[in-house]
């Protein structure tokens, strides 16, 4: 399976058919199976394209995108799904807000959470998932936390969607990788200016104890003041990667694209030579559940 | 070969009687200082040492203690108050045992492939026809190394005035193996232990006995924990430990593979970051008998409190040679970022919803 993941930089974003133009441009003819869209996708192209109500600062941004949220929710997943089907791949479209008001989903009414979906190559989705631990800004805004994490089928492997701060938690590609994940896909949005080491501490830490693939997309932009900028990867097993490095393909921040080829008979030959999973000590876990200590 | 032959039964009685406590006692006597109160600890800085040991295989126990107490000084000369000593400390002690200059050069390490080629399991030490492992020859040399380790390092603790954390030892426990990690308080007290609850597949094939259960003890100098190597792995480990209260955790370390700096990047690093605790790494490096150890021992603490927000407070540059890592630690620092944290949070219903259920089936 051929993977990308893209940071949205470069990409014209004034309207809807600039941006169609700029997937179209990067995507189309790529032999590419599978993308990732960073977080933040709705709220970006939604200010640059007016649809929603910009702000000067990044915490009035969001609570106005939360008050206006739900026609600009409908059509940026509308568009999403056209474009997977044109493109004919699997599409992470990055994240939005949703609010299941009236969706009948056991959801309680007034809340809404940070989630990512993604479309199969027919332009329909295959898998939704809302982010499961929030950071304190996200907490302050009023998000709620997500409580399930649902695998889905894209091609011949077991896909879980890693939103935003799930990243940082390991809990997230453990139950996904128990549950039969081959391949992580995160949608991540990072400060600009930091390091590699936030990264390397999330989905690279979250692949190595657990063996399988990671898509890491992050956003490249500035929303209302704040610069996001990070790089985008793809990761895999230490072993299996050029120099045990962990990184099959990396970028820069700046970068718009980075793609690479998934070898999962490495991958299954790796897991089977050395099953970590296997290996674990569920007797001595009994204390996993309950709150910290501090 | 069988090591339940009335020679092999001698000269373990002899391994006993010269590793006796009253004679390493009178050794130490002669080189150790006088005992020394400990520094009143100040949880803004507490000066902590990884250290780096170069493999060697000692013929005599005093020598061996002699080893262990330069490496002790020299961390406590320069201020060290927690000293941390790797995995597998008492592989040195094989060089009691007659003919392992033989053995060494038979390499066990191929002999290891051979057998797990062969369906068997385990390194066979002494050719053709043998069947003893490593694990054999640890439970063999146990009686003696028990009371040598714990005379040693409980007399080093009182003499400087010093936690050690005197690294893990293959040893035998009711009949069975187990790889324990030994902490010592300035008194000279063991106020601790832990048994390595993940295995190396290898470890399993010697049958090692695994821990159900992670230790947590409560000190002058912060709330310490010592799981062992492998434990560092799974995040499960160092979850547990910070959910029961450790602010420290020591981790000694013996890889058995070359060294790769992605690699080594692998354990106590990833779980500090998600676990939010200080970890220090002590490595056992060098080879013996076709075994080639290496690691970089170092000081490690979540990356928004280290100066390069690297996650790195001091890390020993070679990994292959001997070297000592030390680093000043702030628990008020660490209580801080843990009480006001940008990122970290807690899910109990989406815990609740998979665990323990989610693990079913996994434990081998």
């Amino acid at each position: 399976m051929r993977v990308a993941a893209l940071t949205l930089a470069g990409i014209k974003l004034k309207s809807i058919d600039q941006y169609q133009s700029g997937l179209d441009y990067l995507l189309k003819g790529s032999g590419i199976d599978l993308v990732v869209l960073p977080a933040y996708s709705a709220l970006l192209l939604g200010l640059e394209t007016g649809a929603i109500t910009h702000y000067n600062d990044f915490d009035s941004v969001m609570r106005g995108y939360l008050v206006q949220n739900e026609d600009w929710h409908n059509l940026f997943l509308n568009l999403h799904s056209s474009l997977a089907a044109e493109f004919g791949i699997y599409l992470v479209c990055g994240t939005t807000v949703e609010k299941p008001i009236g969706k009948n989903d056991g959801s309680p009414a007034d809340c809404f959470y940070q989630t990512a979906y993604c479309f199969n190559p027919d332009g329909k989705i295959c898998g939704r998932q809302r982010q499961t631990h929030l950071t304190h800004d996200e907490r302050e805004l009023g998000f709620s936390r997500g409580e399930e994490l649902n695998t889905f089928t894209a091609g011949d492997l077991q896909v879980g969607l890693v939103v935003g701060n799930d990243a940082r938690h390991p809990e997230v590609g453990r139950i996904f990788s128990l549950c039969g994940a081959d391949l992580l896909l995160h949608s991540g949005a990072l400060k600009s200016g930091l390091n590699c080491w936030p990264q390397a501490a999330g989905m690279w830490a979250q692949v190595q104890q657990n063996q399988c693939w990671a898509v890491e997309a992050q956003l490249s932009a500035i929303i209302a003041g704040k610069i996001l900028g990070a790089s985008p990867a793809v990761i895999g097993p230490c072993e299996i990667t050029p120099g045990q490095s962990g990184y099959i393909a990396r970028g820069y921040p700046e970068s718009s694209i980075v793609t690479a080829e998934l070898d999962e008979p490495a991958r299954q030959s790796l897991k089977k030579n050395y099953p970590l999973l296997r290996m674990l000590s569920p007797h001595a876990y009994s204390a996993l559940q309950g709150s910290r200590n501090r | 070969m069988s090591l339940k032959g009335w020679k092999e039964k001698l000269f373990q009685r002899y391994m006993i009687w010269s590793c006796r406590p009253s004679r390493v006692t009178k050794h130490l006597r002669s080189v150790l200082p006088r005992s020394r109160q400990p520094e009143p600890a100040d949880r803004r800085q507490i000066k902590v040492a990884a250290l780096q040991i170069e493999l060697k295989l000692f013929k005599n126990p005093l020598q061996y203690a002699d080893e262990m107490h330069r490496l002790v000084r020299e961390a406590a000369d320069q201020g060290a108050q927690l000293i941390v000593f790797p995995e597998y400390n008492n592989l040195a002690l094989f060089g009691m045992l007659p003919g392992i200059e033989k053995m060494e050069k038979e390499d066990l390490r191929e002999k290891e492939a051979k057998a797990g080629k062969e369906g068997k399991g385990g390194a066979s030490v002494q050719g053709k026809g043998d069947d003893l492992s490593l694990a054999d020859l640890f439970r063999y040399i146990s009686p003696a190394v028990k009371p040598l380790v714990h005379t040693i390092f409980s007399q080093f603790a009182s003499a400087y005035g010093l936690h050690i954390m005197a690294g893990s030892y293959a040893l035998e426990e009711k009949g069975e193996i187990v790889n324990r990690a030994l902490l010592y308080g300035p008194s000279g007290d063991l106020i601790g232990s832990q048994d390595k609850v993940h295995l190396l597949p290898m470890e399993a094939e010697w049958n090692l006995k695994k821990a159900a259960s992670f230790n947590v003890y409560e000190t002058p100098l912060g709330c310490l924990a010592m799981p062992v190597c492998m434990d560092a792995t799974y995040y499960e480990t160092f979850r547990i430990l910070e959910k029961s209260g450790a602010e420290i955790v020591l981790l000694p370390i013996a890889n058995l593979e070359e060294y790769n700096y992605w690699l080594a990047l692998r354990g106590i690093w990833p779980r500090v970051q998600e676990s939010q605790v200080y970890g220090i790494k002590s490595a056992l490096v060098g080879s013996v008998a076709g075994f080639t150890f290496t690691g970089r021992a170092g000081i490690f603490a979540p990356l928004e409190i280290t100066p390069g927000q690297n996650g790195v407070l001091a890390e020993v540059e070679p990994f292959d040679r001997e070297a000592i890592a030390l680093a000043i630690l702030n628990l008020e620092a660490l209580d801080q970022l843990r009480s006001n944290h940008p990122w970290r949070d807690s899910n109990q219903q989406l815990y609740k919803r998979y665990f323990p259920e989610i693990y079913e089936g996994k434990d081998h």
